[in-house]
């Protein structure tokens, strides 16, 4: 018994225990879930990349993200955020593929509601996908040296690339609970080379010889000389923006504005580009016959010379803003914004400075251009009656060019000015939005647009190259309606029409030596004119028709249909002489996307995509009828296979395919017609990309990650090499892309997370 | 006489009486610590039922800015979902009544209500003094359309994830920006706010600066001249030629060259676009260099019309710049 009493106490004291202590545990868990979800969270992940492929089969892929070049790369991330509880001072160290040369990283302190003030450092390299082939030397530099490949393909491979560097200062400061200053300054230096070219076709008048061969002579010496070049020329590229933001914010019960400053100033420290052409003999036509470059002759310049004449490159420029904005709240429901600015554009890059001061007019340094603009915008919104919301908008920008005229334009015997740039444009919108029975709401509204323009009005001197006619204004105005209803909590939609035109002012012709303003179309003043697109009368028309549907809880669905159409009507039928250039495009999209949680661990969403567009231009002697059907798939699982073990994949295919439909004008020669017949191939682009990734939980901390990525493309185009046949340059230069390109990309990340 | 075995017994008694009641002290204590706030000041209300066991998605919002109590402005649960007495004052097993204002998909407050709430902070951002009136606003698009404030990180603040929150709407800009010729948005260089001030602008097409030209300058400035030799098209909107998502022709071009400019240019002549390897007619070493492949492969018109957005060259000889040549 008096065993039993005792053995009975000590169990009992142990099961007092262990039941009291089964809440201690518990209790000290709490607090620390309770800061995982609460508390702002840091982490470090570092790893290793592999990548399958050559150069050559990545530069799709490695376009940007700086995996083009290396086999194996290192990744390394971090997130570091801080936050001081008592001061609510927030401090953050954050760095982004720190292992590649798209790497990106940032400093910031915040005391919230006070002050900030970050920096960070940002860089990105933009590889062209096309490796060039040349023998020439100095590529990408201001001193190229044209020398011919014999063969083309047997020169030396270029992968030009574009690096950006920048760096960048915020910061703001709460001078009031109502006053509020920012800043944003950043400074980004650019270089490399881009592909570029620079060719000529000797005109007579140019080239020579003077007086003009004739005959047998003339036919003889085409024969014998190549009068025409075009050569691949690298634009070297080394360049500095720095641009400044600052803004001084106000805030109030009813009034909210601000006043700032925004300037930017772009340096280059290249002027031009000034080639050297080696070699006597360049390749000519399919590359059978070597011709020398039309020689000096008497009255003229030959080929050579002008192709080696100075390559302007871009000037130095800058622009300085000053502007206000706001809103102001007349009532909760009625509301008005604003916004007024002041930029003053100016570019006087010396021509010297820049190695292209030869044949400037006499006295004349630099352009001195200067382009003053001024922008107002005004709006208001409204809501008169509690289902009537009426919206209105107008903006008005007036950019006026005072750069100096000079007579920098000479063609033959022909001199004009530089052409004056100035504009005025004016943009307007109404709408109003009324809530009907049912669910259902109307919104009805009208656009319009107008723009004016500077045109000669003193052809001998003032004439604008390249074009055979010009409007001094257009004028467009559209009318929309949309039904939207929301039939259920799940169910949403709504049906948009949309039509409109655009017209302008008379015509003016440029086409010949004699002024012809304000003519009316038609007129056999612009027989053979070319209404150019953005002038042009155009029709448009456009409908939309969307819907976002909920069935289930865990599935929703979202469904869009847009069709459009712009027709040029300037003219009458797509092949008269008055028929020109763009004549109408079309433009559908239909688009499902869906998502849908298939446990509470796991989801599954998808989407299909398909865009159609077509364009028709008369060229005059042919009809091009482009026709563009992209389609884009995509499939996404994510979930949770184990408390430890997360995984995903994510499968998107794409496939674009453009198809240039030709006919040749009635009334082509034989050989056009022809041609014609023969066409062009279309250009396809496929993309099929595959990714996985699984997360593993090594503890509360620790995840490994790792990633499996797959990509195909497969680009067939006839811009650089058509059916193995190559475009080459005159010189022997060519340009050639892996068409087929693979690349699998295989990384392990250790990431440490705490708080 | 108390016995052994009954002083056995009241010790135990007492002994889980003192465990009972300390339990019971210490549920109490417990149950006064489910009332305390967790995440925001003033939250215990609504949190002695969305606590971390309930519904620990919706503590993150303590990660955020949305989440810091040292700033006096920080809102509690009530700020942004009213007092919803009716819902927290609920019991029982039914299906509480919803908060004066939810924000989820079903909510069936006008997006107007919505934003409101988050606006009476906000609207006093410079970079939302132009949402009335704006696109998004005019077409009830409510705040948390986007943006995610619960969720401890909101994808559309970030540029890598940001893309595939507007892709939710701007399905035509999924596909463009798979083309080949594309801005950086997919490899999280670039992101759609680069460009776009969705809280409303006084540029076209939500343009953060006051026009596309202007937009595009902000990385392209060497594009902006003014130049000796102007192309019109391009001081009045870079998108007449480019098209910015992406596209397959090179320097996203919305339309190969040489089609692209017969939109608007003559052409040199009669002629037919032509492939090497496959012309009807062969070409000649001193041929027309305007009427063959030259003008339809490489870069087209490109290939001598160089400078096509600009030349700054000054030389009045022949030939002049203002053909873009150099």
């Amino acid at each position: 018994m008096k065993t039993m009493s005792n053995k009975f106490g000590f169990r009992q004291h142990l099961l007092a225990l262990a039941i009291a202590a089964a809440f201690a545990p518990a209790a000290q868990a709490e607090g620390d879930d309770v800061a995982e979800f609460t508390q702002p969270s840091s982490s470090v992940s570092v790893g290793l990349g592999g990548l399958t492929g050559d150069k050559k089969s990545r530069s799709i892929y490695g376009q940007y993200n700086g995996m083009r070049q290396d086999d194996a790369i290192g990744l390394v991330d971090v997130d570091v955020v801080r936050r001081d509880e008592n001061t609510g001072t927030w401090t953050t160290i954050q760095g982004s593929n720190l292992g590649l040369d798209n790497r990106e990283i940032s400093v910031g302190v915040e005391k919230q509601g006070d002050w900030k003030i970050g920096v960070g450092y940002d860089e990105i390299t933009h590889r062209e996908i096309r490796t060039i082939n040349t023998a020439n030397t100095g590529v990408g530099t201001t001193t190229p040296t044209v020398i011919r490949v014999a063969t083309p393909g047997t020169g030396q491979d270029y992968d030009l690339k574009l690096r950006r560097q920048g760096t960048t200062l915020i910061g703001e400061k709460w001078l009031s609970p109502s006053l509020l200053f920012e800043f944003n300054f950043k400074n980004e230096d650019k270089d490399g080379a881009r592909l570029s070219g620079k060719g000529y076709d000797c005109a007579n008048y140019v080239c020579g010889p003077t007086p003009a061969l004739t005959g047998a002579a003339s036919t003889a010496y085409a024969a014998a000389n190549l009068k025409n070049a075009i050569l691949m020329q690298a634009e070297p590229v080394n360049t500095n923006t720095k641009q400044l933001d600052m803004k001084l914010a106000y805030s109030s019960e009813k009034f909210n504005g601000q006043i700032g400053y925004y300037g930017s100033v772009f340096r280059n420290s290249n002027g031009s580009v000034n080639m050297t052409l080696a070699d006597n003999f360049l390749y000519g036509g399919n590359g059978t016959t070597l011709n020398p470059l039309y020689p000096a002759v008497a009255g003229g310049t030959s080929l050579r010379n002008v192709l080696q004449m100075p390559f302007s490159l871009p000037p130095d420029n800058q622009a300085h803003q000053l502007f206000a904005a706001g809103t102001y709240a007349f009532t909760k429901t009625t509301k008005a914004t604003f916004k007024y600015a002041f930029t003053h554009a100016t570019q006087d890059d010396s021509f010297a400075g820049t190695g292209v001061s030869a044949g400037a007019p006499a006295g004349v340094s630099s352009l001195g251009g200067e382009l003053n603009t001024n922008l107002l915008q005004v709006g208001v919104t409204s809501k008169p009656l509690p289902k009537l919301t009426l919206n209105a908008n107008i903006r008005y920008e007036d950019k006026e060019d005072k750069t100096p005229k000079y007579l920098y334009n000479v063609e033959n015997a022909l001199i004009w000015y530089n052409a004056d740039i100035s504009s005025k444009r004016l943009n307007g919108k109404l709408e109003a939005s009324y809530q009907l029975p049912e669910n259902f709401r109307a919104t009805v509204g009208v656009d319009y647009k107008e723009i004016e323009r500077e045109v000669p009005t003193n052809i001998l001197v003032d004439r604008l190259a390249g074009i055979s006619v010009i409007r001094a204004k257009n004028e467009e105005l559209n009318y929309r309606a949309e039904l939207s209803r929301m039939m259920s909590e799940t169910l949403t939609g709504s049906i948009g029409y949309s039509t409109g035109n655009r017209r302008g002012s008379d015509w003016t012709s440029l086409s010949g030596t004699t002024p012809i303003y304000g003519q009316v179309f038609p007129s056999t003043s612009f027989t053979n004119a070319n209404f150019p697109l953005s002038m042009a009368d155009v029709d448009r028309e456009k409908w939309k028709l969307s819907a976002n549907w909920t069935p289930l809880e865990k599935l929703s669905i979202q469904f869009i249909v847009e069709n459009g159409t712009d027709k040029n009507v300037t003219a009458g039928s797509p092949t008269s002489t008055w028929g020109r250039g763009f004549r109408k495009n079309g433009n559908q999209l239909y688009s499902l996307d869906l998502a849908y949680g298939l446990t509470d661990n796991w989801e599954l969403t998808g989407f299909v995509s398909m865009g159609k567009q077509s364009l028709d231009i008369n060229h005059s002697t042919y009809m091009l009828m482009l026709d563009n059907e992209s389609e884009i798939v995509g499939l996404g699982i994510k979930g949770k296979v184990t408390p430890r073990i997360d995984v995903g994949a994510n499968a998107v295919y794409l496939n674009d395919n453009t198809h240039y439909g030709l006919q040749a004008t009635p009334g082509s020669t034989v050989a056009n017609q022809n041609q014609a017949i023969v066409g062009l191939p279309d250009v396809s682009y496929r993309q099929t990309s595959l990714s996985l990734y699984g997360n593993y939980a090594l503890d509360k901390h620790s995840n490994l990650r790792l990633d499996l990525i797959h990509q195909d493309y497969r680009l067939k185009e006839w811009t650089w090499s058509n059916n193995g046949t190559p475009f080459v340059f005159s010189d022997g230069t060519s340009v050639t892309m892996n068409p087929n390109q693979h690349v699998t990309f295989l990384g392990l990340t250790y990431i440490y997370k705490w708080q | 006489m108390i016995t052994k075995t009954r002083k056995s017994l009241l010790a135990s008694l007492m002994l889980v009486g003192t465990l009972f009641i300390g339990t019971s002290v210490y549920a109490a204590e417990a149950a006064k610590e489910v009332a305390k706030d967790i995440v925001l000041k003033d939250d215990a209300k609504c949190t002695r039922c969305h606590d971390e066991a309930d519904a620990p998605e919706l503590l993150r919002i303590g990660k955020t800015k949305h989440g810091t109590r040292a700033d006096s402005r920080t809102p509690t649960c009530t700020n942004c979902h009213g007092d919803s007495k009716a819902h927290a004052d609920h019991s029982g097993a039914t299906t509480p009544p919803k908060t004066d204002l939810n924000f989820g998909k079903k909510s069936n407050a006008p997006a107007s209500a919505r934003n409101e709430a988050c606006l009476t902070c906000h609207q006093k951002d410079s970079s939302r003094h132009l949402w009335a009136g704006s696109i998004h606003e005019t077409r009830d698009v409510a705040c948390t359309s986007c943006h995610n404030i619960h969720g401890g990180h909101d994808k559309v603040r970030s540029k890598k994830t940001q893309p595939e929150v507007c892709f939710t709407c701007h399905k035509q800009q999924r596909i463009e920006a798979n083309k080949p010729s594309h801005h950086p948005m997919l490899e999280g260089k670039v992101a759609c706010s680069d460009c776009h001030n969705s809280h409303g602008s006084a540029g076209p097409k939500l343009m953060k600066r006051d026009s596309v030209v202007d937009t595009c300058y902000t990385c392209h400035m060497e594009k902006r001249g003014p130049f000796v030799h102007n192309h019109e098209p391009v001081n009045e909107d870079c998108g007449n030629c480019h098209n910015p998502h992406g596209t397959t022709a090179e320097n996203l071009l919305k339309v190969r060259v040489p089609f692209l400019c017969h939109q608007c240019h003559t052409p040199h002549g009669g002629f037919i676009p032509q492939l090497r390897g496959a012309q009807v007619t062969a070409p000649t070493a001193a041929g027309n260099a305007k009427g063959t492949t030259n003008v339809t492969q490489g870069r087209a018109c490109m290939n001598c019309h160089t400078q096509v957005h600009g030349s700054n060259n000054p030389a009045a000889t022949n030939p002049t710049p203002q053909f873009m040549l150099r």
